[in-house]
């Protein structure tokens, strides 16, 4: 048996991080760092292949996994952009229609108990003292499950729960966080595009796919996503609090990386952290 | 005959008036300068009359009034007249404090001490910061930031054509930022945001920079920009995450359940009715292949199978 030495350097943050904190997704044109509060919101990203949508997402996810307030549902149809959460995770979706209409129907009927609470206690919306976790919802291709596995009747369905979470889910503390690689109305119906209050739009090919993610207009009045390189992976357009599109780059976890947070993640997150060293142990309950 | 001739009249006026900007404003300074003296010779007068009848009789006190209303005047016209001298001296006030603080301290430095003493003060005050990188890149962006109010004056003056008056933007302070320099601006009567916005390229030119940008600075007021120059890119910049510092390494390993590991992972080890995905487990005999005849029982296995290749 070995025991782990405390470590000095640094306290452990992860206990001491919320969702409702803002969250850290990279640098802006101007070198600042650019923060994003997820709780009340919904994000989504668009971009060609390669653009850098499962980097933003990784540092959402990293965020989220670290908060102690949160709890990851992940659906992931390429199973590898956010497999490696999969033990932080609540729930991890890959490419099974069937398995993700499940967890959509139980996340709204959290929703639906959760709005009969607040009611139940003459409220409009959760906050950070109630107690309550949120749940985040990251979704990475969305299109796979809207347009390309099951049934028309399944795609169908899980377009009207995610539509109906992005909806409805925002004052329960249900954030989504969705990427695709263009939201066009063929692949996700436009009523639930537009739902979406926060958008990151990495290289697109066309205006037009830039505009599918940023909105009506954007690239005529400049922030046109084409204006990026393609080597240049992981810069963005983002439309969040400001509500003008601003040039980014999102911060990049290398796998070793998510595999520590992941690995630290979800030893904070054991039920009975017995197998936890002493030393650090300790560290974490003055953390917490 | 009679209409002719005040539209003749009108139509050389106008022609007239049509003169270099710079005599213009030069007129009107002298105009201005004029308005002032009266004004201010007037209402200092009248004031100082009204006070100082209640203690002496009413025409001493109008002398008394004149006496004190034409100095002021004349100094409003003065300070009017210097007016564009005294901008000028209040535009270049960094660089004239500067200069006359170094040269007093070199003077002061070359009085008291020996050369010898002397060349090594500069040579340590001028060299430790070129030496260390980061205190000569702050040197140079602060020096940036300096220069960058001229050259955005410079366009105000040069192709930003402003109101009548030829009044100038007030260039607020500057600081240093990663990519260049961020400048406030407040602007005169005559300009606004989306003006500013169709010459950004010249202003780029202007200010040595790569790009610029405008935006506002004020919600309440339209007239507060800030300008952001850029001469350097960090979008290329490869950005990490600060969560991966802050967690410590010497935390358990997951034990996670060694996975299945899937197999058939090349073309020809899918047979072509049905894609296996690793997750469906009970996997689907093909009821037809490609030329439809009956499948062998052998063929959902992942091994190459014979009838695939006929």
């Amino acid at each position: 048996m070995t025991t782990a030495t405390a470590p000095t350097a640094g306290i452990p943050v992860g206990p001491g991080l919320s969702m409702f904190d803002p969250i850290f997704l990279g640098i802006d044109e101007f070198g600042q760092p650019v923060y994003i509060t997820l709780a009340y919101r919904n994000l989504l990203a668009g971009g060609e292949p390669g653009g850098g949508k499962s980097g933003l997402l990784n540092t959402i996810a990293a965020h989220a996994a670290l908060s102690a307030d949160c709890r990851l549902v992940l659906l992931d149809g390429k199973l590898v952009e956010l497999g490696q959460w999969e033990d932080c995770a609540d729930a991890f979706i890959g490419p099974d229609i069937t398995a993700a209409l499940d967890v959509l129907r139980r996340l709204q009927q959290v929703m639906n108990n959760r709005y009969a609470w607040l009611r139940a206690h003459g409220r409009r919306k959760v906050t950070a003292l109630d107690g309550l976790s949120v749940i985040t919802v990251l979704v990475d291709e969305i299109a796979f499950y809207s347009a390309t596995i099951g049934g028309k009747q399944e795609q169908e369905e899980f377009v009207a729960l995610l539509r109906d979470l992005v909806a409805r889910g925002r004052a329960a503390g249900i954030p989504v966080v969705a990427a695709t690689q263009r939201p066009s109305f063929d692949i996700i119906p436009t009523s639930l595009r537009d739902l979406f209050g926060y958008r990151a739009a990495f290289r697109c090919t066309t205006p037009n796919s830039s505009n599918i993610v940023l909105g009506h207009g954007c690239a005529e009045q400049g922030y046109s996503a084409t204006d990026i390189a393609p080597t240049n992976q992981g810069a963005a357009y983002l439309i969040a609090e400001g509500g003008i599109p601003r040039r980014i780059k999102v911060a990049y976890l290398t796998d070793s990386q998510i595999a520590g947070i992941a690995d630290y993640a979800a030893w904070t997150r054991r039920p009975s952290r017995l197998s936890a060293p002493t030393g650090s142990r300790l560290d974490w309950e003055i953390a917490a | 005959m009679s209409k002719s001739s005040p539209r003749r009249s009108f139509g050389r006026k106008s022609t007239g008036t049509v003169t270099v900007i710079e005599a213009k404003v030069h007129r009107s300074s002298a105009r201005n300068a004029r308005m002032a003296f009266i004004l201010s010779a007037v209402v200092i007068g009248v004031l100082a009359t009204v006070v100082a009848t209640s203690y002496v009789h009413p025409i001493i006190a109008l002398f008394i009034g004149a006496a004190i209303g034409v100095p002021c005047g004349a100094l409003a016209w003065l300070l009017v007249r210097i007016w564009p001298v005294l901008r000028l001296l209040w535009w270049w006030t960094p660089e004239i404090v500067l200069t006359v603080l170094s040269l007093t301290a070199w003077v002061q430095l070359a009085n008291h001490t020996p050369t010898i003493v002397t060349l090594a003060v500069v040579a340590i005050v001028l060299g430790v910061p070129a030496a260390i990188p980061a205190v000569r890149r702050q040197v140079v962006a602060w020096v940036w930031c300096l220069i960058v109010r001229h050259r955005l004056r410079v366009c105000f003056a040069q192709f930003i054509v402003a109101n009548q008056s030829g009044s100038l933007p007030l260039i607020l302070w500057a600081k240093p930022t990663p990519v260049g320099e961020r400048v406030w601006v407040y602007l005169r009567p005559g300009l606004s945001l989306a003006d500013l916005e169709g010459r950004l390229d010249k202003i780029a030119v202007t200010c040595h920079a790569s790009s610029v940008l405008v935006e506002r600075a004020s919600d309440g007021n339209a007239a507060y920009l800030r300008f952001d120059i850029k001469r350097r890119e960090v979008l290329t910049a490869t950005v990490t995450s600060p969560l991966a510092d802050v967690v410590t390494s010497d935390i358990p390993a997951t034990d996670r359940p060694t996975p299945v590991v899937p197999t058939a992972l090349d073309l020809p080890d899918v047979q072509a009715p049905t894609v296996t995905l690793p997750v469906q487990q009970p996997k689907k005999p093909a009821t037809t292949s490609a030329n439809g005849s009956k499948p062998t029982a052998a063929q959902s296995t992942d091994a190459d199978d014979v009838s695939d290749w006929i």
